[in-house]
């Protein structure tokens, strides 16, 4: 496997053409991450070797301001926002796939429209089964 | 165009079925039912593909179909054996979970619609011709058999098989997409024949001919592509292989099949397994093929599949022998089992491709890889069925203990186990042996003779830990104390383990003829890809 080497290969090659090389296709985009990453290294750098440093306990809660923090880290939720918000998700990508539909209604004619009903009866029968088996309900 | 959809049948059955199983279950007052129903379902789909057999012998009207069907899905025979094969490996473990799950206090209805969900992505999955497609099959069968391994909601051990099988699955699928973005990046193509045909030609660039270095350009290019169709290769293989939980790719396997209730454990074993064998046969025999062609560099997986099948052979040989658990057991003899199919696809290209008109030694091997499937799937499905026979709500048969004495208690039930048991290490006259000498057969004929005996040489092994389940049964006393497992009383389980021990006898009488039907199965795979005009349709074309 000469994977690498032969990408290395492709993106420095100099040709006598220099304008068809992969080097000048996709050099800016080499550069914009080479610049990229030694600004965001000098930043932080900079910051941690020339940075004043006095930590006080106030300094290192989270919220230096805030009021101070009660009870346990961590909150057992219900399972039911999970439920709740996967069913969000769920017709929520139905309504997204209805607007190009719409957009696009005349020139799909019949087919669009039989396609699109037969993916609306799925989901209707998935909403009338979470209907039934109770996961719209919040109170159990 | 219109009869064309009739081809669809055994997808649009099982997946209008399972809307109309949801409903019901939705609206029944008590759980309970439904096993019946699916297993029609099942058993309708595949008489679906049973009658649409005759048709799908013209090679005219099978390219008409793929233009139908913007090359997505192919409806050759090769599709329509995998769906009986899936159909009927689907059909029989809903017959046998309608049992199981009313002994064990798990009867719920998802169960149904989701098995009945799977199998039409099964069905997707084995007859998908387009990259897309392929991965749509795959994660419509993949979401249901997760929720089914974990459908033992109270056991930890469900959960945990059930985790593990969703985190592992999820990293394969996405190795399976890095593929296919890779080879749609090289090709401009997401259907097969489309990407064939790409790789078989050289790299052009009209655009820029004539320019000054311009040849040096294209070449490093074709080199680049080369490299990278390779790579895209290696991952679309190591995402099937793991659906087929071949090594190295199979340390989901043995803790998903023993967390998950028994007849799903029977059915992700046999269809899951048919359905991503297919995928594999059109990817790796349809598209790359040609080992000898301009395409031939990524022919070079012969070289790597050998491996998967000798390590997932030995490997799975090797563990199963010190299973303790019967149920893991038969997890690792059915890495094994993989193994075994994967040593056929290694010889399937060897001579001439399948695509390229077909040498009669890559068919036979291929006919081999689908026959096996059949085999295996009667006899997964007895083996796992005789072992829920043989446990009952107090106490499920799981291990080699609890098999203890069975065979003095109740012969009926350690006969119906031993029977299975001897079909899957590959005795006459049952199927499993004639499914293992059609694939030693090919090694052989195609010039792999160290193939054939490594074949042969794991056979026996398997031979010594399936012979250890009746050893347990006939010859061994149960510890004194210990709680036996004692048989349950089902004539469903019954009935079902006598019709599939009818097949098993069948196919092992009559192995010609169903081989036969199997080799006319891979005889016009071909044509429909290969009748695939190049660059149409144009809604594929980049």
């Amino acid at each position: 496997m000469q994977l690498v080497p032969t990408l290395i290969q492709a993106l420095t090659a100099v040709d006598t053409a220099g304008s068809l090389s992969l080097r000048y296709q996709y050099g800016p985009i080499f550069a914009m991450l080479g610049f990229a990453l030694v600004v965001a290294g000098a930043v932080f750098s900079l910051a941690t070797f020339l940075g004043p440093k006095n930590p006080t306990p106030e300094k290192l809660i989270p919220y230096e301001s805030g009021s101070p923090t009660t009870g346990a880290k961590h909150v057992r939720l219900s399972v039911k926002f999970y439920l709740t918000a996967l069913l969000f998700v769920v017709f929520d990508i139905e309504a997204v796939f209805l607007y190009p539909w719409a957009a696009l209604y005349q020139s799909l004619g019949w087919q669009g429209f039989v396609e699109m009903f037969v993916f609306l009866a799925a989901l209707s029968i998935a909403l009338i089964y979470c209907w039934k088996k109770g996961a719209l309900e919040w109170e159990t | 165009m219109k009869d064309l959809l009739l081809y669809l049948l055994p997808i649009v059955i099982l997946f209008i079925g399972g809307f109309t199983l949801m409903l019901v279950d939705a609206f029944q007052k008590e759980e309970g039912g439904l096993a019946v129903p699916t297993a029609m379902l099942h058993f309708a789909a595949a008489a679906a593909a049973l009658a649409l057999w005759p048709y799908a012998g013209n090679a005219a009207d099978l390219a008409r179909a793929q233009v139908a069907f913007n090359g997505w899905l192919a409806f050759d025979r090769t599709t329509l054996f995998l769906d009986i094969t899936i159909a009927l490996g689907g059909g029989l473990t809903t017959l046998l979970a309608g049992s199981y799950l009313a002994e064990h206090k798990l009867e719920r209805g998802e169960f149904y619609t989701l098995i009945t969900f799977a199998s039409a992505g099964c069905m997707m999955l084995a007859g998908a011709t387009d990259l897309i497609m392929l991965f749509i099959g795959l994660e419509t069968l993949s979401l249901g058999v997760y929720a089914l391994t974990g459908f033992r909601r109270t056991s930890a051990r469900s959960q945990e098989g059930a985790l593990k099988y969703f985190l592992l699955g999820s990293f394969a699928a996405a190795l399976l997409l890095y593929g296919s973005a890779l080879l749609y990046g090289m090709t401009g193509h997401t259907d097969l024949a489309g990407i064939r045909d790409a790789l078989g030609r050289a790299v052009e660039m009209p655009a820029i001919a004539g320019q000054e270095g311009a040849a040096q350009f294209v070449a490093v290019q074709q080199t680049v592509r080369d490299r990278v169709t390779i790579l895209a290769m290696v991952l679309v293989v190591a995402g099937l292989a793991f659906k087929v939980g071949s090594v190295p790719f199979h340390m989901w396997t043995p803790d998903a099949y023993e967390g998950a209730p028994t007849p799903a454990t029977a059915y992700m074993a046999v269809t899951v397994k048919a359905a991503a064998f297919g995928a594999m046969l059109r990817v790796l025999i349809g598209v790359f093929g040609d080992t000898s062609g301009p395409a031939s560099l990524a022919g070079g997986w012969p070289g790597l599949l050998v491996w998967l099948a000798v390590l997932s052979m030995l490997i799975g040989n090797l563990v199963a022998l010190a299973q303790s658990s019967v149920k893991r057991m038969l997890a690792y003899s059915s890495i094994a089992h993989g193994g075994y199919i994967l040593a056929a696809f290694v010889v399937a290209p060897r001579a001439e491709s399948l695509a390229g008109g077909g040498g009669s030694v890559g068919q036979s091997a291929a006919a081999a890889v689908l026959f096996y499937l059949l085999a295996y799937t009667v006899s997964n499905v007895g083996a796992f069925g005789a072992l829920i026979l043989a446990g009952s709500r107090g106490k499920e048969a799981v291990s080699y203990e609890d098999l203890a004495g069975l065979g003095k208690r109740h012969p009926a039930v350690a006969l119906a186990l031993s029977f299975f048991v001897l079909s899957l290490a590959g005795m006459p006259p049952t199927v499993g042996f004639f499914a293992k000498y059609n694939v030693i057969r090919s090694a052989i004929e195609a010039g792999y003779p160290w193939l054939a005996l490594a074949v042969v040489i794991n056979s026996a092994i398997g031979v010594y830990y399936y012979l250890r389940v009746m050893v347990k049964m006939y010859m061994h006393d149960p510890q004194p104390g210990a709680v036996r497992a004692e048989p349950m009383s089902s004539p469903g389980i019954s009935l079902t383990l006598i019709a599939t021990a009818g097949m098993v006898l069948a196919l092992g009488m009559m192995p010609q003829r169903f081989y036969g039907y199997a080799l006319e199965a891979v005889k016009l795979a071909a044509a429909p890809i290969a009748a695939a005009p190049a660059d149409a349709p144009p809604a594929n074309a980049n």
